[in-house]
């Protein structure tokens, strides 16, 4: 192990006038480290990596989850994966919320941040637009619902007419009758009503994010901005965006990897099943399907290695695409 | 180029009821270079800012030319401002930077480039053109801010202390550069500053600005040979004047001993029987014998080229001071200038005569100047 080796560098880099260090301290150093490093490690590995190696083993037998055997099947669990049309299908969803919903919840986060920070030149220079500080709390309040309480709640919201759903009760208020649908029973829609909360429960932590990041910009540069004639949106494309682009890029990571799963909103939304046709199933929710409905671990298990090889790949592409020069204020 | 004129302009701030700047009435001539210069708190800034469109005016107006614009969006003022903290975009290059404007402008790019050239030329700052404003010294940034005001050829320069945070002696170099280069370009600048001497030796004029209220519009020389005003001549001047108050009765003021004589016009513009005698450092007359004002030399401040004595006076010469802050800096005590290198040593005592044109006369009461 490395620590070994640190402690004798150490040493030979101290100033030649001190007097060594005596084999008590030595060993006290080493201790130390050890201390702080190897529980770490060992929790770390765990609870953290021997779960993966774990799963990637049962991904590669036909275990039941039931059984105290298994038997080793090879890559068989992969091979009937990518043969079968609902692992396309759930693939297929979660590459639309991979896509999407960051795309949307990051530019709708950034417009709102910036309007609520420097939206408008005020009697004193730039200041937010009106209402700004009620905005600011308003945008926070979905961060305070769990997952479960956003999914159950816009159940309702998107239920049919006839069981009360508000969405098509408003549709009705408005005179949009027409346009009234079983949102969540309608292959169609029901995935993208997901989308829609999904991005709805996630904005107002970008908002938060994007907020404290222009603050820090320092206001006599958008007075600059002003003064050399730059429009909102010029201020915006030109001054604001490179200015958080940072912060955006930490957003953007975070967001599809949140995205990626999806898990939880819809399996309360759609079921276990997907929605209907199953044609909003996600790779969670399969996963979830094949573990602890048919009972089949090893084949769940495959979903969840794909899972982790895509998240691993995108968090890589992801922070290649967004790498820029780091801005000094 | 343009005129500038604030007529009656005034600024409120949210929860205070005393204007930040009050009933301001200006003129600023075409191609001039006029210093607003003030203690901190003053409204200097706030009256720039006014002018650039960045602070509201609540009352009165301000027209540039002719035009009007005071309701007008700063874009639209033709303006250009450096800013105290340079306010240069952090991720755009030097280039970029000064060129901002007239990429929005959407000149072309050729011609962009040409006047980005002409400009860094001026400023000595082709060889920094690629870089970014964190690469760059103190000097080098304000360089690229005042780049970025001429590359417009606006109508009008403000400038926020753009000096403030520079060292000591490269702001007195800069001091020159932009004095000169405003004559150069002739564009009509106001500059504001804290400082009276980057006042005194930049402007065509100077403006002194307290609480919000112009007290004095003046060139240089004007408000030095003849302050309006106790606070104008206390704040004019380094070191500043020396302001003594005084009793008139039928001779005239008198100080320690000796009596400046009141002219008729003086003495019926007086509103009370209390005058305050200004007298500046140079204004004074060192005599060894017992004429004049017994003092005693309290501390010797060698500039080599000039020599202030600080010297103590009898508690009745207490010298006034405008600012209530400064106070106890210097009671009882006068400075006066004595050539360099003098032999002057602390302790020595002096006797102080003022000399008869370097008399000021203020009204104690009003802090007026009394006619001359």
């Amino acid at each position: 192990m490395s620590v070994i080796d640190v402690a004798p560098r150490a040493e030979a880099r101290g100033a030649p006038r001190r007097p060594k260090p005596g084999p008590a301290l030595q060993h006290g150093k080493v201790g130390f480290v050890l201390a702080f490093l190897a529980v770490p490690v060992v929790i770390y590995g765990l609870f953290v990596l021997s779960p993966y190696v774990q799963a990637i083993y049962i991904s590669l037998t036909d275990w039941s989850g039931l059984t105290a055997s298994q038997t080793f099947v090879g890559f068989d669990n992969y091979v009937r994966l990518f043969e079968d049309d609902q692992f396309w299908v759930a693939l297929k969803n979660n590459v639309i919320l991979m896509l999407v919903v960051p795309v949307v919840t990051l530019a709708l986060g950034l417009f709102f941040a910036s309007m609520i920070n420097v939206g408008r030149r005020g009697k004193s220079g730039i200041e937010g637009v009106r209402g700004s500080k009620v905005y600011r709390v308003v945008y926070f309040f979905p961060l305070v619902l769990s997952m479960a309480v956003i999914g159950v709640l816009f159940k309702y919201v998107f239920a049919p007419t006839e069981a009360g759903g508000i969405f098509n009760g408003l549709l009705g208020l408005v005179g949009l009758d027409g346009l009234t649908q079983p949102w969540l029973g309608d292959p169609r829609f029901a995935f993208w009503c997901v989308v829609v909360v999904m991005i709805w429960a996630f904005v107002g932590f970008y908002v938060v994010l994007f907020s404290a990041a222009m603050q820090s910009i320092p206001k006599d540069i958008y007075e600059a901005a002003l003064l050399d004639g730059s429009s909102r949106f010029t201020t915006f494309r030109h001054v604001t965006l490179p200015l958080v682009w940072d912060t955006v890029q930490v957003g953007w990571v975070y967001m599809a990897i949140q995205a990626m799963d999806g898990f939880a909103l819809v399996h309360i939304m759609l079921g276990i099943s997907g929605g209907p046709s199953r044609a909003g199933d996600v790779l969670g929710v399969a996963l979830y399907r094949s573990a602890f409905n048919s009972y089949r671990f090893g084949y769940a298990s495959a979903i969840g290695v794909v899972l982790l090889v895509l998240t691993l790949i995108i968090s890589v592409l992801f922070m290649r695409a967004a790498r820029r020069e780091r801005v000094e204020l | 180029m343009a005129t500038v004129t604030f007529d009656g302009a005034s600024r409120y701030y949210a929860g205070n009821d005393k204007p930040a700047v009050d009933q301001l009435d200006l003129e600023v001539e075409d191609g001039e270079f006029l210093v607003l210069v003030g203690p901190s708190g003053c409204g200097k800034s706030t009256t720039l800012r006014m002018l650039a469109g960045l602070e509201g005016v609540d009352e009165g107006a301000i027209r540039i030319g002719e035009r009007e614009v005071t309701n007008l969006p700063p874009k639209d003022r033709d303006i250009a401002m450096v800013f105290q903290n340079y306010a240069l975009y952090p991720h755009m290059t030097v280039a970029d930077n000064i060129g901002f404007h007239l990429k929005i402008k959407k000149m072309p790019k050729a011609e962009r480039a040409e006047r980005i050239q002409e400009a860094a030329k001026l400023l000595d700052l082709e060889p920094y053109l690629e870089r970014k404003p964190a690469k760059l010294s103190g000097g080098q940034r304000q360089r690229v801010a005042m780049g970025r005001a001429i590359v417009r050829r606006p109508q009008v320069f403000c400038m926020d202390e753009p000096l403030s945070n520079l060292d000591a002696k490269l702001r007195v170099q800069t001091r020159t550069q932009i004095a000169s280069l405003q004559r150069r370009l002739g564009v009509t600048t106001i500059y504001v500053t804290h400082d009276q001497v980057e006042a005194m030796t930049m402007g065509d004029r100077v403006a002194v600005l307290k609480d919000g209220v112009l007290q004095q519009c003046d060139t240089p020389i004007g408000l030095f040979g003849k302050p309006k005003n106790l606070f104008v001549a206390g704040f004019i001047g380094s070191p500043a004047m020396n302001l003594i108050p005084a009793k008139v009765n039928g001779e005239g003021a008198l100080i320690g001993g000796q009596t400046i004589p009141l002219t008729p016009a003086q003495r019926s513009a007086l509103t009370g029987t209390n005058v305050v005698v200004g007298v500046r450092p140079e204004g004074w007359t060192l005599k060894s014998d017992g004429e004049g004002i017994p003092a005693m030399v309290e501390v010797v401040e060698e500039l080599g080229s000039d020599q202030f004595l600080y010297c103590s006076t009898s508690a009745e010469l207490a010298s006034v001071d405008t600012e209530p802050a400064d106070e106890a800096e210097a009671p009882h005590t006068v400075t006066v200038r004595a050539p360099g290198m003098s032999a002057f040593q602390r302790g020595e005592k002096v006797a102080l005569v003022p000399q008869p044109g370097a008399v000021h006369l203020f009204d104690a009461e009003s802090g007026d100047r009394l006619p001359d």
